[in-house]
């Protein structure tokens, strides 16, 4: 297509190359268009990407900025705040969940710019763990409406696009029915750490499969180990939604709207959604966007505070909520630090965090350890701004001591834990009461108690990796309280009186609303749980391509 | 008084050779993160939010958080200014204790509650006025949760110590260069990489240890 040919096509908005410079883009804010995506992070990018493929009109917003990855991205820690969620949010319960740094993104690309690129698939009994465990006193335990099988075409699909480095054998889950696209990485100081703790103690451990390149794909190169993944990635090696799918979207014609806040979705008289309502930067103005279906794709606090900012005459408590339960079932993974001295550097801010290494050894429910569920035990790399939080709130330790225990930042090394936590009504997502945000939105109130179930599970993860490090010859354990991932505030399920969307991500009462991201999930599983909400978006893609071709959207 | 010889050795980094900043024109260091570090270097902004007496407080309490005993008045990482260029701007992190109020407020109650404990503790006399060793009682109390004052009844002493007051602090401090040299932190790598990432492997522009502490 020549520029004048993009440009009488509607082609007239540009947006950041991935490479520099700027490419073309449609723009489609006047005109109604089949699919408005709320969110352009990892659930979003897919879904937006696939439908402008399959020919569908395509609009996704984000909150945030369209990042140029060349000349936003800054490698430095502080100054990379601004690609986290920054406004207030409440809160609570008796185990408040610390949100900002490690629960959002705000930008195309959403959290996936700064995320630890873990990329694990859940395993076939995390989708039936009712079933296989039973109901669980004081919690809401569920099953998924889909099974493992449902979404393995899908992992292999999103690994694909990822070019998933990992292992040619990986030990645990269903067995691959292909190999990762490309090879693992090399293992850092922490990873040998880790390898080193679990050989001596007969722990299983393997290459951990990471979502950046080890070799060159298309026109992006393999990572360099600058070890700044969770500021952004300056190279492109990070295969992050704003440079895999997000370019994709924009070839197949779709619109990626930055800077534009989703107020409230839109309905008609019959209950149907016609598109959202949107702050542009700059503007007090509420814009419209139409669409014939809106998909929301807002991670677990802000799709069900869309969802209930957008109440209406038809739907008093929030739009797709008959049955009460958006933002109810609010879950997160524990994801507890542990941290030890070494007489060698380790040198933690080398490589990418995850270090190449993993543990899946006790992602399963153990007999004889008094909980249910499990976790996987993974290397982290925080850099110094970081590290000294955790230093100072995980010992509460400052003062001199604490400024001398950093001059071996050096020397430390770390461990992670992504744990499963219980399903249970009482934490929640709501609107607080007195709250607004900068739009004059009520801001999200967060409550969240862990149930006791959870804490057993912490406890045996911290000792578990106090012993690993230990064995590896670590001295001075001490460790840190840690939330990560966020889940199961639109759950997914047959019965639209226990349920907000059905196994297709469609809400049950809304037809042509989808919600599409991790708020969808019935349970936590023990995985970081990127690689399957992408893989559920590209699934939702294609159940949407279905359901149109047969005229039931 | 110690002689400024154990307060130096107190401190002494394994890396006194090491300057993050000699890299400033090397792979490194591209040209966003070269002007994010120069405006920390050399535009240390004036204090708008707080007023004398709560800058006053909250710089000795950052002495008492992060001791900076062997440095000049000139050669110290400033503190105060970058937290009350937060306060000012009304930067948020994201999420807020629905126990603590409004950042603003908290900041302005946790130092004025600051020096109500320090003068109940301590015969009337204001935080600054304190020694180093009544200045951590004060503090630890605070940490603890059960410092004596009106004010603290409004404000859980220890949230505020935890996440506003200590995470602030130590977060400031070590996003300076003079923090990274001190730690042989490797700073900006961008986009140069590394290659040697195992136990004890340099690459060539890594902070080289002179001699190992431990």
């Amino acid at each position: 297509m020549t520029q004048q040919d993009q440009i009488m096509a509607g082609w007239s908005l540009s947006a950041p190359g991935i490479h520099g410079g700027r490419v073309p883009m449609r723009d489609w804010s006047r005109e109604e268009v089949d699919v408005c995506v709320v969110g352009a992070g990892a659930s979003g990018g897919v879904v937006g990407a696939k439908l402008a493929e399959a020919g569908f009109s395509v609009v996704i917003l984000d909150a945030g900025p369209h990042w140029d990855p060349m000349s936003d991205f800054i490698s430095d820690e502080h100054a990379s705040t601004k690609l986290f969620w920054t406004d207030e949010r409440i809160t609570g319960g008796n185990d408040p969940v610390e949100l900002g740094s490690n629960n959002s993104g705000r930008g195309v690309g959403g959290s996936t710019v700064h995320y630890s690129m873990v990329a694990l698939r859940a395993h076939p009994h995390h989708f039936r763990r009712r079933t296989l465990e039973g109901s669980i006193e004081d919690a809401d335990h569920r099953d998924w409406p889909l099974a493992f099988e449902d979404l393995e075409p899908y992992y292999e699909e999103v690994e694909e696009e990822l070019q998933i480095a990992g292992p040619t054998f990986y030990p645990w889950g269903k067995p691959r029915r292909r190999r990762y696209p490309q090879r693992e990485h090399e293992l850092n100081a922490s990873a040998n750490v880790l390898v080193r703790g679990c050989a001596k103690l007969g722990i299983p451990v393997a290459p951990s499969p990471i979502a950046t390149l080890s070799a060159p794909h298309e026109d992006r190169p393999p990572c360099v180990y600058r070890g700044f993944c969770n500021f952004g990635c300056t190279t492109n090696a990070k295969s992050s939604i704003l440079v895999t799918y997000i370019p994709r979207a924009i070839r197949a014609g779709a619109e990626i709207r930055g800077n534009a806040m989703v107020a409230r979705i839109t309905h008609d008289s019959h209950g149907r959604a016609t598109g959202v309502l949107h702050f542009r930067k700059g503007s007090d103005e509420l814009f419209q966007q139409r669409a014939k279906s809106v998909i929301v794709a807002g991670y677990a606090i802000e799709s069900p505070r869309l969802l209930l900012n957008s109440a209406g005459s038809l739907f008093p408590e929030g739009l797709a909520n008959s049955s009460g339960r958006v933002g109810k079932y609010f879950m997160v993974q524990s994801s507890e630090q542990v941290y030890a001295k070494f007489t060698e550097r380790i040198n933690q801010y080398k490589a990418p965090p995850p270090g190449g290494a993993i543990t899946e050894h006790f992602n399963r429910t153990m007999p004889g350890v008094g909980f249910v569920g499990g976790y996987t035990i993974e290397v982290i790399g925080p850099h110094p701004v970081d590290f000294v939080a955790k230093m100072a709130t995980g010992r509460g330790l400052w003062g001199e001591g604490l400024r001398r225990e950093m001059l071996d930042y050096n020397c430390f090394s770390g461990l992670g834990m992504v744990g499963a936590v219980m399903s249970n009504v009482n934490n929640e997502v709501k609107l607080h009461e007195t709250e607004q945000d900068q739009y004059g939105l009520p801001v999200s109130h967060v409550i969240f108690s862990y149930h006791d179930n959870d804490k057993r599970l912490i406890k045996h993860a911290r000792e578990k990796m106090t012993e690993i490090l230990q064995a590896a010859g670590g001295e001075d354990v001490w460790s840190d309280h840690r939330m990560a991932h966020l889940f199961g505030t639109c759950r997914m399920g047959l019965d639209p009186d226990d349920s907000v969307v059905n196994v297709d991500c469609r809400a049950h009462d809304v037809p042509n609303l989808f919600i599409c991201d991790g708020s969808v999930f019935p349970n936590s599983t023990g995985v970081n749980p990127s690689l399957t909400i992408q893989a559920l978006a590209a699934r939702t893609a294609d159940r949407i391509c279905d359901m149109a071709r047969r005229g039931e959207l | 008084m110690r002689s400024t010889q154990e307060q130096d050795d107190e401190f002494r980094s394994s890396y006194p050779n090491y300057n993050v900043l000699d890299k400033w024109f090397s792979p490194d260091w591209d040209d966003q993160t070269r002007k994010v570090v120069r405006h920390r270097l050399e535009k240390v902004p004036p204090i708008r939010f707080f007023s004398e007496t709560e800058a006053q407080t909250l710089a000795a309490v950052a002495e008492r958080i992060m001791p900076q005993p062997d440095r000049t008045e000139s050669g110290r990482i400033p503190i105060v200014p970058w937290i009350d260029e937060k306060l000012y701007e009304d930067q948020r992190d994201g999420y807020r204790y629905e126990k603590l109020p409004p950042q603003r407020q908290a900041w302005q109650k946790g130092l004025a509650a600051i020096n109500e404990t320090a003068g109940i503790l301590f015969k009337g006399r204001r935080f600054v006025d304190l020694d180093a060793e009544s200045q951590d009682a004060v503090l630890k109390r605070i940490q603890k949760g059960d410092p004596p004052g009106e004010i603290w009844k409004q404000l859980p002493s220890q949230s505020f110590f935890e996440h506003m007051l200590l995470k602030n602090v130590v977060k400031t401090y070590y996003m300076h260069p003079i923090a990274w040299n001190e730690i042989g932190y490797n700073g900006p790598s961008s986009p140069r990489g590394h290659v040697r990432i195992w136990e004890d492997g340099l690459d060539p522009w890594e902070a080289q240890e002179e001699a190992r502490r431990r």
